[in-house]
């Protein structure tokens, strides 16, 4: 690393210090545990620690810092941020042959029941119930319980802790254009599909945008509708994408983006809809909060004054706005478990949170301390409107209902990836809605029996 | 055909002038043409994990290629000297490798290779390649051997030389320029494969051609990168096969046709 | 004495071919078998036991006929490989019958038509994800400024596969038009003179002489690149992942799909076999076609 000849002296007290603490490790393993203080920090010297996540605004954030984390703890990171599908893809092609490519990786939302359920990845209780490992301070009680649920198996073992809790929201990146057909922010589907009619090619900017993700952004309003992805998850894993409220809500939710969204939004990446909505070409969006606040807060974004921000729209049902958590977790096959364990300490320490919080303006973070913070709120007070609280009302809301469970099944990936085909075939016109999700549901039926998994006739 | 030329040659052109456009041009619509080109993109892989991928990239290519050439040579040489019995049926065995489509190859590869701990590692795409360069080299290397006169190898053992000894010291010098051309075809081979090394690789084998897709992250294209990176990964091919471009043919089609 | 001899070399030749029997055996006969034994279980990665569960060997194939996507992706990978190997060879043949005109700018020319055949295959993809990605492509900002914008190709249902077509015949042009050179230079001068005497125009030359001449030269380029279009995969990694929907999904791409985004592999091995029996009979028309032309043997 660092070979400056002004770090030399302190590079050799810490060889000297590296060897005495050594000896001490090796009495401790003869004796007792190791003196809580003295093994910290200098055991890494010299590992060289592999992590991978899909980028994010708190990965950017991590990265940022990570030299203070190699200087501290004299460890080399090789931290990947690939996109999220060659994340996930890569991500789940090791784990499945328990490969020991990566020490810490993401636990993606919609994988971790797949990743915790086939013993994928290690439970961090050993960790947690060492005191020389975590020290108390460290509190990982802290955690937003909501966050940690994906985390957390059946019997309460953690497998992560949460770096994001994303929470849906929506966004008008032009408002003034709303305003200006004497209209609001929508609060239901109908009047959603209103302004998008009144607003849509105004000034230049089509009235609605959203990224790739079909199957995170269309159940938001399947739910709306009153359908189900599937029929009681977990228990009951048959799957409903038939429905006449399926139907309904995925040729809603197409002729958003077939007719109210700009050319090629079918393939657009979740930062191609930022893009499009930040330079003002995109008016409306439906998104986890962490891509929608910095329309009021990136340097290059062209709409901080008119953007506005609003609950999730409700339909006959209600509001159902998604909600995920992402955290990082260790491998099986992890060559450096130890290691991994300290970046992870490092990386959700209340220091760093806070750092991403105040200093960053990252808006969904997952510990309470943060939340509590009085500095917090008043950061995400963005043009002049609440962030927080709406943030926070979606994950106690999701909580409370409990309607996330569909997305954290073992199976998810496999669904989901039905959801995604029939949402772009009734976009594109291949298929009326009806004949696509009932392919899609065929489809999801030959899955389920390729997992073994026992449905409703 | 100048026209033509350009047209046909759009597209690469195109690429190399974005990996040293400054990204602010990259991204700004409609494309400008004039700008002041920059090496930060390169400066920028530089600095990064890229060189290591790049080196695996020449490792792996360069072992596969070597050890295709000592296995494969003599092989070609004997069926181009001898007749065997079913000969028709391992001609066939052969030209089918090369034909196989790459996946029926790595399910077993990958599902094995998780036993023998060689995923992500070096070793395992080095024996991967020679699936497809073992089978290159045989058919090259038989058509070359099948143009140099066989009484040459009768004349080295009038002197008294055994078949092997009139292989090394006869046959093989006046193949030298095919040999020369087989390796640079089996390097390229190995150096432009990216559906092994997708799923075979991770992080410490992982090949230039995989690292560059890793670029195409979701928060900002990181259009100069991919730019840059895929420049570094084609420019050896090209000066390669420019060298080799009589032999391209008979390369692509595994030697079964000559051209 | 002779006979000693002749049998000791040919001991020494059956001692150089074994090396590579054996190698190729190992590389590629033996994953052969445990493709076919994969495919009779139900192997899904997140549950190891099925590994062994040979209890239903037909379960997979049973399945495969009842999966409408994957009777999608055969009927894809049919448009695909028809619309490429068309243009390729009708834009290989004309493509060659101009480079075959002997000077010296043109043969500077040949050396650069060569360029698109030679690139990596993932650099080809990238560089078509940049022209058809409206937001950065100099195409679409250029047909937009003369007033012609046209859709993002690689979303659209009836587009996104004409534009790997497209890809795809750009990259390999270069391969058919070399065979169509190599067989003109091979073409006797005597029977275009014959023709030429009778007062035969170009045209006619063409169609009667030339390219009856060129027929087996192109039939084989054909095989080949039909065989190669089965393997189809960088292309539509980087542009289309098989969409919109699975306008773009071809069988190759679907095993990769099942097998590696989500672990059944024992499905994703029937599907392979499928493909492999395919491309065996493919290669087995060329040989037969190649043997008779005798290039090979």
């Amino acid at each position: 690393m660092t070979c400056m000849p002004l770090h030399r002296p302190r590079g050799s007290t810490r060889r000297m210090f590296l060897k005495t603490s050594a000896a001490a490790v090796g009495l401790g393993l003869v004796a007792a545990r190791a003196p809580a203080v003295l093994g910290q920090a200098k055991e890494f010297k010299g590992v060289t620690l592999n992590g991978a996540c899909f980028q994010h605004a708190y990965t950017n954030v991590l990265k940022e810092f990570l030299k203070e984390f190699e200087e501290k703890t004299g460890m080399r990171v090789n931290f990947e941020t690939p996109a999220f599908p060659v994340y996930n893809q890569r991500a789940d092609l090791d784990l499945s042959t328990r490969g020991s490519a990566w020490d810490f990786l993401n636990i993606t939302f919609i994988y971790s029941g797949r990743w915790i359920g086939a013993g994928w990845m290690s439970s961090l209780e050993e960790f947690l119930s060492d005191r020389n490992a975590t020290p108390p301070d460290w509190d990982a009680g802290d955690f937003v319980s909501g966050a940690q649920a994906s985390l957390t198996d059946a019997k309460g073992t953690r497998y992560g802790f949460a770096w994001e809790a994303g929470a849906m929201i929506m966004a008008a990146s032009r408002y003034d254009l709303i305003e200006k057909a004497g209209m609001k922010m929508p609060e239901t589907f109908d009047q959603l599909r209103q302004v998008c009619a009144a607003v849509d090619g105004k000034d230049g900017v089509k009235a609605f945008v959203n990224d790739n993700l079909h199957h995170w952004h269309w159940p938001p309003y399947l739910m709306g509708w009153g359908g189900k992805v599937f029929a009681n998850p977990p228990e009951n894993l048959t799957p409903a994408l038939d429905s006449r409220e399926a139907v309904e809500s995925a040729e809603y939710y197409a002729n958003l983006l077939r007719q109210y969204s700009p050319s090629g939004a079918l393939s657009y990446t979740m930062d191609q809809g930022a893009l499009a909505q930040r330079t003002g070409r995109a008016n409306l969006r439906t998104q986890a909060i962490a891509w929608l606040a910095p329309l009021a807060t990136a340097p290059d974004s062209t709409v901080k004054t008119t953007v506005r921000f609003a609950y999730m729209p409700r339909g006959p049902a209600g509001a159902f706005p998604g909600s995920v958590s992402h955290g990082f977790g260790i491998p099986v096959g992890a060559k450096n478990k130890r290691a991994a364990w300290e970046f992870i300490k490092w990386a959700l320490s209340k220091e760093m949170v806070r750092r991403a919080a105040l200093e960053k303006g990252y808006i969904a973070v997952c510990r309470k301390s943060v939340i509590d913070d009085p500095q917090y709120r008043k950061n995400m007070t963005l043009n002049g409107q609440d962030l927080a609280a709406l943030y926070l009302r979606v994950l106690e809301e999701s909580g409370r209902l409990g309607y996330m469970k569909y997305r954290v099944v073992p199976v998810y990936p496999q669904v989901g990836d039905k959801m995604h085909k029939a949402i772009e075939r009734i976009v594109t016109n291949q298929q009326p809605a009806r004949e696509a999700m009932a392919q899609a549901q065929r489809e999801a039926v030959l899955e389920l029996k390729k997992a073994g998994i026992k449905i409703d006739a | 055909m100048a026209l033509l030329a350009a047209v046909v040659l759009f597209p690469f052109l195109w690429l190399l002038q974005m990996s040293v456009k400054p990204t602010a041009d990259i991204n700004v619509f409609p494309p400008r043409l004039l700008f002041t080109p920059t090496g930060a993109h390169y400066r920028a892989l530089w600095e990064g994990a890229f060189p290591v991928s790049l080196w695996n990239s020449t490792v792996v290519s360069a072992t596969t290629t070597l050890l295709a050439l000592c296995v494969g040579v003599p092989a070609a040489f004997a069926l181009s000297r001898a007749r065997f019995r079913h000969e028709g049926a391992i001609a066939f065995w052969i030209l089918a490798t090369r034909m196989a489509p790459p996946i029926a190859f790595t399910l077993p590869y990958f599902l094995i290779y998780r036993h023998l701990d060689l995923l992500d590692t070096r070793l395992g795409l080095v024996v991967i390649y020679l699936t497809f360069n073992l089978s290159l080299v045989i058919w090259m290397m038989r058509s070359f051997f099948d143009a140099t006169p066989r009484s040459l190898d009768e004349a080295a053992w009038i002197d008294g030389a055994s078949v092997w000894q009139g292989f090394v010291r006869v046959t093989l010098p006046l193949a030298t320029p095919g040999i020369t051309a087989t390796a640079i075809l089996c390097f390229l081979f190995s150096w432009n494969d990216f559906f092994f090394a997708l799923i075979l690789t991770r992080t410490r084998a992982i090949t230039a051609p995989v690292a560059v897709v890793n670029f195409l992250n979701y928060e900002g294209w990181e259009w100069g990168k991919i730019a840059a990176g895929s420049t570094l990964v084609l420019l050896p091919v090209l000066v390669f096969s420019l060298l080799v471009r009589k032999y391209l043919v008979g390369g692509l089609t595994a030697g079964a046709v000559r051209a | 004495m002779k006979r000693a001899l002749a049998g000791r070399r040919d001991r020494t030749y059956t001692l150089c071919l074994l090396p590579s029997l054996v190698v190729l055996a190992v590389v590629t006969l033996a994953p052969t078998v445990y493709l076919v034994a994969t495919s009779l279980t139900p192997l899904d990665l997140t549950r190891p036991a099925t590994a062994l569960d040979f209890s239903q060997p037909s379960g997979n194939y049973a399945l495969l006929l009842h999966d409408d996507r994957f009777w999608n992706s055969v009927w894809v990978q049919a448009k695909l490989s028809a619309g490429t190997v068309a243009f390729q060879l009708v834009g290989g043949l004309a493509l060659g019958l101009l480079l075959a005109v002997r000077s010296g700018f043109v043969e500077a020319c040949r050396t650069l038509f060569l360029i698109p055949m030679v690139l990596p295959p993932i650099v080809v993809a990238i560089m078509w994800k940049v022209l058809y990605t409206p937001d950065i492509s100099p195409v679409h900002s250029a047909l937009a400024a003369l007033g012609l914008p046209i859709p993002a190709l690689i979303t659209h249902p009836d587009w996104a596969l004409p534009a790997i077509v497209i890809a795809d015949v750009w990259e390999w042009l270069p391969f058919t038009a070399l065979m169509v050179l190599a067989a003109l230079k091979m073409m006797p001068e005597e029977a275009l003179e014959a023709a030429r005497i009778d007062g035969a125009a170009g045209w006619q030359v063409l169609r009667h002489v030339v390219l009856p001449y060129l027929r087996p030269a192109l039939l084989v380029a054909g095989l080949f690149r039909l065989i190669d279009s089965v393997k189809a995969f960088p292309l539509i990694y980087i542009l289309t992942d098989g969409g919109p929907g699975t306008v773009t999904e071809v069988t190759n791409y679907y095993a990769f799909r099942q097998a590696f985004n989500f672990s059944y592999l024992g499905f994703s091995s029937a599907i392979t076999l499928a493909l492999v029996a395919a491309v065996f009979l493919l290669s087995w028309w060329l040989v037969r076609v190649v043997g008779a032309r005798g290039d090979v043997e």
